[in-house]
């Protein structure tokens, strides 16, 4: 009997020595969000800087054809997707639907940067060996996107509102509507900006950001951003003292300016918007306003290259949207031109309308059309002000978002009777309204 | 460091042993003989108390020293246990009756015990080897299988070479979880994963460009075992019965034991089987005439006079070929080679075995061989401690076709599917094959050339110790340990050369797989029997158990290939994926057994157990379980000879669990590259650290009884299982950057009924029938929901697909209905299922048995027709039907293709059936004692021959995701197969 109990006990104590240690094995196939918000080292913030700059891109052409097309900029004929030109188009009763790719695609790979970003903002403060001014650098860049990205959903959904407090997944704040919205965008960036001023950027950045790739570099872009959002916001002094901090300069290149770019590279992406010039099937035409309301002379025709005719569905038109002209063209996020109509647009609510025609006539001298001799007033400038940045900007995600913050939608053109011209999109399904 | 330390445990444990006294003992002798007065050889013959015992030789004689006042038991399975008291007499004749109902059949109950049937507190089926390969043979170990146990829900993925089948016990256990038992092999865990070979890359059938994909058709690794070593299994099919085995016993347990050796002279046993394998059931194809050659162009006027004229050449040479024959319609050649040696002494016993197998496809270039050895010994190394070794090599060689869903038109059924007979695809002269102008391939070109090739090297290996290390008059306390390995590689090679007529973009597509899989488990028990007094007996049990999984797959996918070489280097562009997974077990449990005078029978039990791939991989789970056994005829509460020769009321309880899937409380970042430069985004996926594993409770209440001495045994059992917290992926708000998230997200309950029959209604000494009869039903119900409702697991309400809703069976099947919008269509769980097997014996010769399974009910969604449709190649596309809408005539292939997208009840197809599923007649030669030949048979047998549905598709039983919840979609599968066999076995 003693035996019995020694042997047990002895067993039992073996026994505890053995099961005492437990393991617990991480992800194997690949890093978590855990992994990089403890201990981060800088090449891990540096691949969360590069996969938000990657991300940026996603959807993107799916973006550029829902503004566009709502905008009357271009039509998107798909065999296989018939509601680029039913829904989107408002065709008799169809209607945009809160569970469809046009909005809930879109929607969700801007929140996932927007993710990202946080995760950066979160993560970078953890990272020990990484200076504070470089800390500051990537603060202020995370902080630069996730406006610009907030910015893009709420062109989309505008009064339907979006949500700006996302950090913790568990607890989404509220949906903000309007120039409240706005207003949160325009924080977001002047944090960015707080973090950017002094900093020092070691993280490599693509070829979009060349020639700005430095604090100084970024800290213009983050004003560029906060100049187009002032005019959204019509507040037009600031816009020009953003304008001033910015990359703006009236006699610098059109085309300088922040672009994501594209390549063929493993893991990279090509551009999602470029169609070549006269396809059958998958097709993408400008409408025909745009070549019907042209002046005579500009050569921003070019940007909309004639074809066979092409017909859908009760549409035509003749020519193709030919703004990015391969599968690795960049697409720009701001760039100078914007800038300057930007400067245009803001000195005509000043009523400083010499400054105004400045900057207007060197547009129209880039594009072959001699100088401004409309009339000097608020009006009659606005008008021209607006031409001028339909084609300047065709395609590049504008003209919707300028012809609704002007009042204008009514005076978009319907290409059939029964078309609608939608002011915004519903909220994807999935978002929870405000209790 | 861990394994040093169970290394210690271990041979510290063997050194406590003590030996024991001997007391006055007698030489005896005697024999033992069946019934009918034949000897019985190998009956084991015990000393209560004791140690020593024997086994009789062939002439059933022993011979034994038996100590005074000593009760001697004998027993052999298939006989009832005998005991008897010695009286002196030095020779003893003992006659054993057949025990019919298996009431002292040996049934492991822990982990480490096991109990008379007549005690056991659950329902658990076996099935011996005749009943598993018996009849006929099967290609692989999961389709002997099936159709063969009550209250499980067997379907057969595809009918492609190398198995892949769902075993499902007692209705769905999860949702995204583990829906498939625990394979347990002489006590080492064996894996059953299924490792995608990457078609999806060529294939596209899940959209996002990735490698893999749940619809590339992949085997189960359990098919890998060879059938014809087995000489049991015993099948746990809920936690009421398996919550002794922890963590990954939520789908039930199958316990395989393998032949072992037998005592006597050395016995060798060949055997071989040759058959022929063909299609079971061709659809048909349509006979286009010139007219409808034309329509095939869709309006377009000169692409339809192409066709017309096309259609008229063809008919003018004769040249109009039925293609769905030619590719489905080769007759495959098998033969299955098994030699085994089984010998021993009273000491040790050893069993060896050799076989191949090689079965060619109905598809060309497809096929299945399978190679196994295996080497078992016995070895009683004292009396007191017995080890036991098995050791099992398998080299498995799969050819697999390419069937199934896709986004290409690349694989033969989708090609097929729009590829009108007057099309040439015969390849000319010159063995050059042209291109298929209705599809992106040729098929004729594609099953030639391309490979699709599974090629698995796998060691089993299994360690068993028992050591009695204290004996006395009242109790006997045992050490036994268990374990063993499991190590495969499996290489998966794809090849698509780049003169087929879709590679024409990519240039030849080499997809090479490479997957390392390592899983190692080990039990430590220690069992005391204490003998309270002759009414009661309680056996305790304790012990700990750990398990460890390696899983390492790399995948790559060439393109741009040189020319004849598959090397994933010898082309111009590469990508690959890596996937690993690792996972430890623990466990600790502790079982408590009384035996009340041998008729109540009381059995409590709790198992400790934590796993890695919890949130908390150090938190312990508490999985109880209960169990009470009474049988009235032993306890003498009924009389054993009245009405009822047995009469037995049995309920037990248990709970245990089934782990998370691998990774899901983690949120993984996603790889986003930009000009060079290397990122890392946010996943889609959230994963959830708090993520609590699936908890399921059994409760399970029955009766067994017997009637005429046995001769006619019922069985029925009533069960209710309840999950607790099932994970489902749900779509969270959009801005929180995740597009899913997982969640435990509700209850869900499962309850059914399982009725079993076995009689003998003639035995006389010419002729033995044995019959038996299982009915069973499944319903399922979801009680909880806490996550929004939608549709999953298929493609869409337009089609028909699971939906999980509360208060709605789980299994259920919606989509559009017409005016009525939304509606339930069908449910994939069968109304019911029956089965019976039958033996009928002549004059001790003429063996002839059957099953034959009936499947009631149940639903499909079968989109092999819609396919067909859409290519307008349905063989009665032309046949004109009354469309209800507008009483006029109509193409019944247009008429149903309108349908799409109003109506999803023509692909909710109701897919029961009653399948004559082995047939076997055996002639079993007489042989003298004194013969060299001491046995010989010969036999015939048929499988799947006779199947009787309405399914209108290949075969009723199909998965196009393989393995899982959402089975029963019918996506141009690999069509199933009937077979005929032509047995030899003779034995030395």
């Amino acid at each position: 009997m003693k035996k019995i109990i020694i042997n047990t006990i002895f067993y039992f104590l073996l026994s505890g020595l053995v099961v005492s240690c437990q393991k617990d094995y991480g992800n194997l196939n690949g890093p978590t969000e855990e992994n990089f918000l403890t201990n981060p080292t800088a090449d891990n913030l540096n691949n969360l800087v590069t996969g938000t700059e990657s991300g940026m891109r996603n959807n993107m052409g799916l973006y550029l054809d829902d503004v566009g097309t709502i905008g009357r900029e271009n039509y998107r004929f798909s065999p296989s997707e018939p509601r680029y030109i039913t829904d989107l188009l408002g065709a008799d009763s169809s209607e945009l639907t809160n569970s469809n790719f046009y909005i809930v695609n879109t929607w969700a790979s801007r929140y996932r940067v927007v993710k990202n970003c946080n995760l950066l903002i979160e993560a970078t403060p953890n990272a020990k060996l990484v200076s504070p001014t470089d800390k500051a650098g990537y603060i202020g860049f995370a902080q630069t996107i996730k406006a610009y990205q907030l910015l893009l959903c709420l062109n989309q959904t505008d009064t339907n509102g979006i949500r700006l407090d996302v950090a913790n997944p568990n607890a989404l704040g509220l949906l903000s509507f309007d120039d409240n919205a706005l207003d949160s965008i325009q924080e977001i960036l002047d944090l960015g900006k707080i973090s950017l001023t002094g900093s020092t950027v070691s993280f490599p950045l693509s070829s979009g950001f060349s020639g700005l790739n430095d604090a100084a570099g970024l800290l213009q872009f983050n004003r560029a951003l906060a100049a187009r959002v002032d005019v959204y916001r019509k507040d037009w002094a600031n816009a020009l003292v953003d304008l001033g901090q910015s990359f703006y300069g009236l006699n610098n290149d059109l085309y300088e300016g922040i672009y994501s770019v594209f390549g063929t590279g493993s893991g990279d992406q090509v551009n999602p918007a470029f169609i070549p010039q006269k396809q059958t099937g998958e097709v993408r035409v400008a409408n025909p306003s745009y070549a019907q309301d042209i002046i005579p002379g500009d050569d921003r025709i070019s940007k909309a290259t004639l074809r066979p005719n092409a017909t859908s569905q009760g549409l035509n038109s003749d020519r193709d949207v030919w703004v990015y002209t391969s599968n690795t063209a960049p697409m720009p996020i701001i760039r100078n031109e914007e800038l300057i109509l930007i400067y245009a647009e803001a000195n005509i609510q000043l009523n400083n309308f010499s400054e105004a025609v400045t900057a207007l006539n060197k547009i129209r001298s880039e594009h072959n059309l001699p100088d401004y001799s409309g009339a000097l007033t608020q009006p009659a400038l606005i008008n021209e002000m607006l031409y001028e940045r339909r084609y300047s900007l065709f395609f590049e995600g504008h003209r919707w978002v300028d012809v609704r913050r002007y009042h204008l939608l009514n005076t978009l053109p319907l290409d059939r009777p029964g078309d609608n011209v939608w002011g915004e999109f519903p909220l994807p399904v999935s978002e929870p309204a405000n209790p | 460091m861990r394994k040093f330390k169970f290394i210690t445990a271990f041979l510290i444990c063997i050194a406590c042993i003590p030996f024991v006294s001997k007391a006055q003992v007698k030489p005896v002798t005697g024999t033992v003989l069946d019934g009918k007065n034949h000897p019985v050889s190998g009956v084991s013959v015990l000393i209560v108390g004791q140690p020593q015992g024997t086994i009789t030789d062939e002439a059933g004689k022993f011979k034994l020293n038996v100590p005074e006042n000593s009760t001697l038991v004998f027993s052999y399975a298939g006989y009832r246990n005998q005991t008897l008291k010695w009286n002196g007499s030095s020779d003893l004749k003992i006659d054993l009756i057949e025990d019919i109902a298996r009431l002292d059949e040996v049934v492991v109950t822990g982990l480490s015990t096991s109990i008379k049937r007549r005690n056991l507190a659950n329902s658990v089926v076996t099935l011996n080897a005749t009943q598993l390969n018996g009849v006929a043979p099967s290609q692989t170990f999961d389709q002997a299988l099936n159709g063969k146990i009550i209250g499980a829900n067997i379907n057969a993925n595809t009918g492609s070479p190398g198995g892949g089948l769902s075993v499902k016990f007692r209705g769905v256990t999860s949702v995204y979880g583990n829906t498939q038992p625990l394979y347990v092999l002489d006590g080492v865990f064996v894996d059953n994963t299924s490792t995608s070979a990457g078609l999806n890359f060529v294939t596209g059938a899940a959209a996002g460009g990735s490698l893999v994909s749940t619809q590339d058709n992949p085997s189960g690794r359990i098919s890998d075992i060879n059938a014809e070593d087995i000489a049991n299994i015993e099948i746990l099919k809920g936690a009421s019965a398996a919550a002794i085995y922890g963590s990954r016993a939520a789908g039930g347990v199958v316990i395989i034991t393998t032949k072992r050796g037998r005592v006597g002279k050395t016995q060798v046993t060949f055997s071989q089987d040759l058959g022929m394998i063909q299609v079971s059931k061709l659809l048909g194809v349509r006979q286009f005439t010139a007219a409808t050659a034309a329509s095939l162009a869709r309006g377009d006027t000169a692409t339809g006079a192409k066709f017309a004229l096309m259609f008229t050449n063809a008919q003018s040479k004769g040249e109009i070929y039925d293609y769905e024959k030619e590719i489905y319609g080769n007759t495959g050649f098998a033969r299955n080679t098994l030699v085994s040696v089984s010998g021993g002494n009273d000491r040790t016993t050893f069993y060896l075995s050799a076989g191949t197998k090689d079965e060619a496809g109905i598809v060309k270039n497809t096929g299945y061989r399978n190679t196994s050895l295996r080497f078992n010994v016995d070895h009683h190394i004292s009396d007191n401690v017995k080890i036991g070794i098995s050791t099992n090599y398998l080299n498995t060689s799969a050819n697999r076709g390419l069937q199934g869903n896709d986004n290409t038109g690349v694989t033969l059924g989708i090609a097929l599917s729009s590829t009108p007979d007057f099309v040439q695809l015969h390849p000319d002269a010159n063995g050059v094959y042209p291109n298929n102008p209705f599809a992106a391939s040729n098929p004729l070109q594609t099953l030639a050339l391309m490979q699709n090739h599974e090629g698995v090297n796998r060691f089993i290996s299994g360690l068993g110790l028992e050591a009695v290390f204290q004996r006395s008059e009242k109790s006997v306390t045992k050490f036994v340990a268990g374990g063993g390995f499991d190590f495969y590689s499996l290489q998966t090679n794809v090849l698509f050369p780049g003169t087929l007529q879709f590679q024409n973009v990519n240039n030849g597509t080499s997809i090479q797989g490479s997957t390392n899989n390592l899983n190692i488990n080990a039990i430590l028990s220690l069992v005391n029997s204490y003998t309270v007094s002759r009414n009661l007996i309680l056996t305790s049990s304790a012990g700990f158990t750990q398990e460890d999984g390696n899983y390492n797959n790399i995948l790559n996918a060439a393109t741009h290939l040189i020319a004849g070489q598959s090397n994933i280097d010898q082309a111009g562009a590469l990508t690959g994926t890596q996937f690993r997974t690792q996972f430890q077990n623990q466990g600790i449990y502790i079982q408590e057994e009384a035996s009340i005078i041998d008729a109540v029978t009381a059995t409590v039990g709790v198992r400790f157990d934590r796993s890695t791939n919890n949130g908390d991989a150090t938190k312990f789970y508490t999985y109880p379980k209960a169990g009470l056994s009474w049988n009235l005829t032993h306890s003498g509460l009924m009389d054993p000879n009245g009405l009822f020769s047995n009469f037995q009321l049995r309920a037990a309880y248990g709970e245990a669990n089934n782990t998370p899937a691998y990774g899901s409380k983690f949120t993984s970042m996603a790889v986003s590259n930009i000009g060079g430069y290397t990122g890392a985004i946010i996943g889609l996926q959230k994963g959830n650290p708090d993520i609590e594993p699936e908890r399921q409770s059994e409760f399970e209440a029955g009766t067994d009884f017997s009637l005429f001495a046995g001769k006619l045994n019922f069985t029925l059992t009533y069960y209710k299982k309840n999950i607790y917290n099932f994970l489902m992926l749900v779509n969270p708000p959009a801005s929180a950057g995740y597009t899913s998230q997982w969640f435990n997200a509700g209850d869900l309950q499962n309850q059914g009924v399982e009725m079993s029959v076995n009689a003998r209604p003639v035995t006389t000494s010419n002729f033995v029938w044995n019959t038996t009869f299982n009915f069973w039903l499944n319903r399922s119900k979801v009680t909880r929901l806490t996550t929004p409702s939608t549709p999953q697991g298929s493609f869409g309400y337009v089609l028909g697909s699971y939906q999980i809703q509360q208060g709605q069976s789980a299994t259920q099947l919606l989509g559009l209905d017409g005016q009525n919008g939304v509606a339930k269509l069908g449910d994939a769980e069968p109304i019911f299922q029956m089965n019976t097997y039958n033996e009928l014996t002549f004059q001790n010769k003429w063996s002839l048995r059957f099953l034959l399974h009936w499947k009631n009910g149940g639903q499909n969604v079968n989109l092999t027709a819609l396919q067909n449709d859409f290519g307008q190649t349905s063989a009665n596309f032309d046949q004109l039907i009354i469309n209800p809408q507008t009483q006029q005539p109509m193409p019944q292939g247009v008429y149903r293709i309108t349908q799409v997208g109003y109506s999803a009840q023509q692909f909710v197809e109701n897919s029961g059936y009653l399948k004559l599923r082995e047939i076997g007649l055996y002639y079993s030669f007489s042989t003298s004692a004194n013969s060299v030949i001491k046995a010989l048979q010969l036999g015939v047998s048929m499988t799947n021959f006779f199947v009787w549905t309405k399914y209108s598709s290949y075969d009723p039983e199909v998965s196009n995701f393989g393995t899982g919840f959402n089975t029963n979609i019918d996506v141009d599968p690999y069509p199933a197969t009937k077979r005929a066999d032509f047995h030899i076995s003779v034995t030395f």
